[in-house]
């Protein structure tokens, strides 16, 4: 069930936001002076209020320029002005192209305005007028630097509502698994991690009279597009597992790469594959290429056997007769992607269950991670070496482990991707 | 055709495609959020270049230590782009694997485009 008071909490939408800030948000009501008043007309003007930066020259409503305290003051404060230039008309201090901006320019706009004509707007201010060019009043630098910051802080903040409200959805979308996962495995982990708290990888658990299905998924995409990914993966998984055939990962592979390559429209069109093929033109671009690279298991209780199918994703296991970490290679075409042919066949390898048996599932996002002092991908060689040294422990403790080494591992490089990471013992 | 020198960035690979000699070189990392922007015009001109030529050795230098999904998809057209040309005209290019040798995990793909594009001639070189 969506958690209706949290969607009331989000305001306005990004777009309403922006529409509300505007030129006129930054208004201040300032006496304008006329090109006929004196410049002690304007000394007086300034005396009388002391907190104006600035004060525009307007002639028949419109503004002509705009006169600065500091320069006014400065340029009166020399030898004999006052007396030179007192009764003279207020625009021999005034600068000539000061910015002039439209009420309802968007802030945006009026900032890049602003930053444009240079040092004086930021300090001097600018004239904000009608529609029809009439004076209306000035806008000054600090003001708008605290409306844009504030903007910024809105849309943050509904930018990461939303991606919450988006994590809260995707975790009730694993919950089926995880409860099926808890009913079926004793001694298990399953660790989640997406990079940008919604993500492309995603698990899944069904469990059955005779068995249960797992799934390790790793979409194209992270973030939001990658977790959109995942929800249509699952509903097709969902729709296979009970109308079609559990028993069959290879099969339940190919059924679903043909589902994602009709929904997402995903054909291979130009069958010529010849040198002269234009295959980076702008029209293939605007073609999605989305798919999974995943890892089917299907676990028979009742037989004890693991049938497994795999798209760019290996199975890692360890037995109790040989403590050497074994791999179950998949074949190397991911899932409904445009250069996977429409008909293509994965294959089914079988594994004996022993108890106490270990099975790990991982996507790339661990082994691919960059870390280390070289710099290096994280390494299957160096995944394997770590479950052979702790598979004996219990599988939460296992989680704690692998997870810590990881973590140490990528020290203070970027997070590349989404991590998905599962284990368990028959 | 110019050639095209662009800087590594945090997500995007040091590209040095010397077409003038026919030595391509790409080190880095690839995980630009839109990796087909960035890539295009690159390759575009690697095909037309690929296109003007008659036989002459094109030697590729790979040396990236990570790169996302979308990033691999590209450099397979690529790389199929290179093996075409080396189908046209036998062992004219040469395909430098740079790795750490720890690193199996770049290594690894480098074994699958060596299986993939069999034209190609394809040299593992451990990063000293």
């Amino acid at each position: 069930m969506l958690d209706q008071s949290l969607l009331n909490q989000s305001r306005a939408g990004l777009s309403e936001i922006e529409a509300q800030y505007i030129a006129s948000s930054l208004l201040q009501i300032c006496p304008p002076v006329s090109p006929g008043q004196t410049n002690l007309d304007v000394t007086k003007l300034l005396n009388e209020h002391p907190d104006l930066i600035s004060i525009a020259v307007v002639e028949d409503n419109k503004p002509i320029g705009l006169i600065t305290r500091n320069i006014f003051m400065e340029g009166l404060a020399k030898p004999f002005h006052h007396d030179l230039f007192d009764r003279k008309s207020c625009i021999a201090f005034m600068d000539k192209d000061p910015l002039v901006v439209e009420q309802n320019m968007s802030i945006q706009t009026l900032s890049f305005k602003v930053l444009g004509s240079g040092r004086k707007t930021l300090n001097d201010g600018f004239i904000i007028t009608d529609e029809n060019g009439d004076y209306l009043g000035l806008g000054n630098g600090e003001d708008l630097v605290r409306v844009v910051s504030f903007l910024q802080a809105e849309k943050n903040r509904l930018v990461t509502e939303s991606i919450n409200y988006a994590s809260i959805i995707q975790k009730s979308f694993l919950r089926s698994s995880r409860e099926d996962m808890s009913a079926v495995l004793q001694d298990y982990f399953m660790h989640w991690e997406p990079r940008d708290k919604v993500g492309g990888d995603y698990y899944f658990c069904k469990k059955f009279d005779d068995g249960f299905f797992l799934a390790l998924i790793d979409c194209t995409g992270h973030g939001v597009p990658g977790a959109f990914m995942t929800l249509i993966m699952a509903s097709f998984l969902d729709h296979i597992l009970v109308e079609d055939n559990r028993h069959d990962p290879a099969d339940a592979l190919a059924i679903m790469n043909k589902k994602v390559k009709m929904a997402l429209g995903q054909i291979n069109e130009s069958a010529a594959e010849g040198f002269d093929v234009d295959r980076f033109s702008a029209k293939q671009n605007g073609q999605s290429d989305d798919g999974m690279d995943t890892a089917f298991c299907w676990v028979n209780t009742q037989n004890s056997t693991l049938t497994y199918a795999g798209a760019k994703t290996p199975v890692f296991y360890i037995g109790n007769a040989s403590s050497e970490v074994q791999l179950l290679d998949p074949d190397r075409k991911g899932v409904g992607y445009i250069d996977t042919p429409m008909n293509y066949e994965w294959t089914n390898q079988q594994l004996p269950l022993t108890k106490g048996m270990c099975i790990y599932l991982t996507t790339d996002g661990i082994i691919d991670q960059i870390g280390g002092l070289k710099k290096i991908a994280f390494g299957k060689k160096r995944f394997s070496t770590l479950l052979q040294e702790h598979y004996l422990k219990p599988m939460p403790e296992q989680e704690s482990i692998v997870m810590q080494t990881y973590y140490d591992y990528q020290g203070k490089q970027k997070r590349r991707d989404d991590v998905c990471l599962m284990g368990f013992r028959f | 055709m110019t050639d095209i020198y662009i800087p590594a960035t945090s997500d995007t690979p040091e590209i040095n495609f010397k077409f003038s000699n026919n030595t391509l070189s790409m080190s880095g990392e690839a995980y630009p959020e839109n990796g087909v922007e960035f890539f295009r015009p690159i390759l575009r001109q690697l095909q037309s270049h690929l296109k003007s030529l008659s036989g002459d050795t094109v030697e590729f230098n790979f040396q990236l230590t990570y790169f996302n999904s979308v990033s691999t998809k590209i450099f397979y057209s690529m790389f199929e782009l290179l093996n075409e040309y080396a189908k046209a005209h036998p062992n004219c290019v040469l395909l430098n694997w740079h790795h750490d040798e720890e690193d199996d995990t770049i290594l690894e793909l480098g074994q699958d485009i060596q299986e993939d594009f069999t034209w190609i001639d394809f040299n593992a070189i451990v990063l000293a």
